[in-house]
């Protein structure tokens, strides 16, 4: 059964860099197709950087991956349309996908030294993105990845040029794999827990370097994390996956402070941070239904603490009507049919 | 009161895999832990937190120094003596999933760590089990299912329950619960807090996650290649920390509240902790540190007690905090208050 949902109010207004439409993907297995997302919808504006935030299995990362394309083809379809730059990335062919990643879209992930071929410079890896979409010769192709590696903030960038990745620690490596995303000037990057593999003064570095390089570039960004911290402090927006579907999407801000969907109220008051020292943690219980185990109304309700009849009905990704005052009109859509009578507890109001 | 775990001038060296430097993983560490209470141990990978933790419940042996368990060191003790003392220092690991045997049901499990230490008959090493089962909140029909068919928290849960049958003293937990969802992080957090109200435990609380050992902890000691950097209340160490490390360290960590209420300003640190192979001379942070002098590399910064039970490595640290703050650093705190 089809279930609705709502485009944004400033879609009108708004030119979309990239927008996803009704996206499901499904893989095949021996027991038959399993759906692991569906319906997923929102849009990214140029410049825009959203945060994509659930929990394992939720389907963020394969969305990520839709998007690019890099799924199996022989084991996962995607159903809907991923339109970038209104076209629909979904129908195109491999070769056609191919010139338009890394150049118009890049993505990074979170082990980079998975990423990186141990036998080749980071130099030359970084000059070869650039060398694929663009024909220059291999001297210039070595000084943009001199300037490149500059840019990422790495010191001596015509002497690490010629480093291997297995000199470099984890830090300075993911800022190679940002060199390499970003040496093309792409519109979009994906950024799969980018941060994850990092210490936290390392994490605080690479983000920082990340929204500096968006706002500088304009280059917009796909954040996909589970750590809500790292969104407040880098995303302009945050799309919420539960059980691989859209469940809120919200300006950060106003969703921190008053998320309208269970489950994201939920998320922020697991954490630690926004508890009294010693004070019982806040947690939402049980699990998340497998994906062949999905119930047929609503998907949180098993885990929820504000169902009742009628969420046993498939939930619309609606545009919350009321909002208030202080928050933009039109702004958040919610995939819960209560989300207008619920006061949810958010990072600011217990 | 002695401590119920105390490391003295702890060092521990491991070779590196190709038998030509040594890795000093801890390298000069003193602590205690008293009974009852919960010492939360915070460091980046590569501090040596984890191989602290195991050479405190005697997995690993010290290549210097000692670690003692209510005043006896287990290093001199007999294996007999040893394999009886030990039940009463035990480890929950970061990964619920390699902790338990695939091939053996969750009872049996449980089971075994009694069997190993051979106490009482069957029945009641069985009926032991359960009821450490059910004090970890798992219910009956789960003693018959094997690790596949749980999820991460309740796997976690069986390993508590594995540990809790020994009724050991002390419990270290090394990053516990970094490798399960947030929503369900605090549910396991708030069954280690009931244990301990109930069973008078002690926890060495070993994690990277700053929000977690602040939460949970009575004291926490902050670690960095090999050793401890500053130890402290909790509350004081994360209102008014005395060490650069844990005061850079606190403002890292990224708060998801909305723009207007972060005030903090961010002290970003330059590159990344140097490796245990061959760590900086004199204070072993002074590579990142913004204030460091030309002393912090020729000597080895004392450990003071600058205000009361609040201890610190830094040359410069007064009771009134890190080194002063240069004046770029206060312009950059001026104008975010003025921002709020």
């Amino acid at each position: 059964m089809p279930v609705t949902t709502e485009p944004l109010r400033s879609a009108d207004r708004v030119d979309a860099l990239l927008e996803l439409r009704e996206v499901g993907v499904s893989f095949r297995t021996s027991a038959g197709d399993l759906a692991v997302t569906r319906g997923v919808s929102f849009r990214i504006a140029r410049g825009e950087r959203i945060g994509l935030v659930g929990e394992s299995g939720c389907g963020k990362t394969v969305t990520g991956l839709a998007i690019m394309r890099l799924l199996a083809a022989d084991s996962a379809r995607i159903s809907g349309q991923v339109l970038f730059e209104g076209r629909d990335l979904v129908g195109l062919s491999a070769a056609q996908m191919r010139a338009l990643r890394g150049r118009e879209i890049a993505m990074i992930f979170q082990e980079p030294m998975s990423a990186l071929d141990p036998v080749f410079t980071i130099g030359h890896q970084i000059g070869q993105a650039y060398r694929s979409h663009f024909a220059v010769s291999r001297a210039e192709a070595r000084e943009r990845a001199v300037q490149a590696l500059a840019q990422v903030g790495i010191a001596l960038p015509s002497r690490r040029h010629d480093d291997y990745p297995h000199q470099l620690s984890g830090g300075m490596r993911q800022r190679v794999m940002i060199a390499m995303a970003l040496i093309c000037e792409p519109k979009l990057l994906i950024a799969d827990e980018p941060t994850t593999a990092l210490d936290v003064t390392v994490q605080a570095q690479i983000t920082d370097l990340l929204r500096e390089l968006s706002e500088r570039s304009g280059t917009a960004l796909l954040f996909i994390t589970h750590d809500l911290g790292v969104v407040a402090e880098t995303c302009t927006r945050m799309v919420t996956m539960y059980a691989g579907e859209v469940v809120e999407d919200a300006p950060v801000d106003a969703v921190l402070d008053r998320p309208r969907h269970p489950y994201t109220s939920g998320l922020l008051r697991s954490l630690p941070r926004l508890t009294p020292r010693r004070a019982p943690l806040g947690f939402i219980p049980g699990r998340v239904p497998g994906a062949a185990e999905m119930p047929p109304g609503c998907r949180f309700l098993p885990r929820c603490g504000h169902g009742m009849a009628g969420c046993d009905q498939p939930q619309a990704l609606r545009v919350l009507a009321r909002t208030p005052s202080d928050e933009p009109a039109g702004e958040r859509r919610v995939r819960c049919w209560r989300a207008d009578a619920l006061q949810l507890p958010g990072s600011v109001n217990p | 009161m002695s401590p119920i775990v105390e490391a003295r001038e702890l060092r521990i060296l491991f070779p590196t895999q190709d038998g030509r430097a040594t890795v000093k993983a801890v390298d000069g560490v003193n602590l205690q832990v008293m009974a009852g209470e919960t010492f939360g141990v915070i460091g980046e990978s590569g501090s040596g937190k984890t191989t602290l933790g195991r050479a405190l419940v005697s997995l690993i042996k010290p290549s210097a120094g000692q670690v003692l368990h209510a005043g006896v060191d287990l290093a001199r003790v007999s294996s007999a003596e040893l394999r009886l003392r030990r039940r009463e220092h035990q480890i929950v690991f970061q990964d619920p999933n390699a902790a338990l045997n695939p091939r053996l049901s969750i009872l049996d499990s449980v089971v075994e760590p009694l069997q190993i230490a051979g106490s009482g008959s069957a029945e009641s090493r069985q009926a032991a089990a359960l009821a450490a089962l059910s004090r970890v909140g798992l219910a009956r029909e789960y003693a018959s299912r094997y690790p596949h068919q749980l999820s991460g928290g309740q796997k976690q849960r069986v390993n508590i329950a594995r540990v809790l049958t020994l009724r050991p003293k002390l419990i270290v937990c090394d990053e516990v619960v970094a490798a399960l969802d947030v929503s369900i992080r605090g549910d396991i957090l708030n069954l280690f807090a009931d244990l301990q109200r109930e069973l008078g435990l002690t926890y060495v609380f070993i994690t990277h996650d700053l929000s977690v050992v602040s939460h949970i902890s009575d004291r926490i000691a902050v670690m960095y290649l090999g050793r401890l950097l500053e130890l402290g209340p909790t509350d004081e160490l994360s209102d008014r920390p005395l060490h650069p490390y844990t005061q850079a360290l606190l403002s890292a960590e990224p708060v998801p509240l909305p723009a207007a209420l972060r005030t903090a300003r961010r002290i970003v640190l330059e590159g990344e902790i140097p490796s245990p192979v061959d760590p900086p001379s004199g204070c072993r942070f002074r590579t990142r540190c913004p204030h460091a002098r030309p002393r912090c590399s020729d000597e080895s910064p004392a450990w003071r007690e600058l205000r009361p039970a609040h201890w610190v490595a830094c040359h410069f640290a007064t009771p009134e905090g890190p080194p002063a703050v240069t004046e770029a650093l206060q312009a950059q705190a001026r104008t975010s208050l003025e921002m709020t």
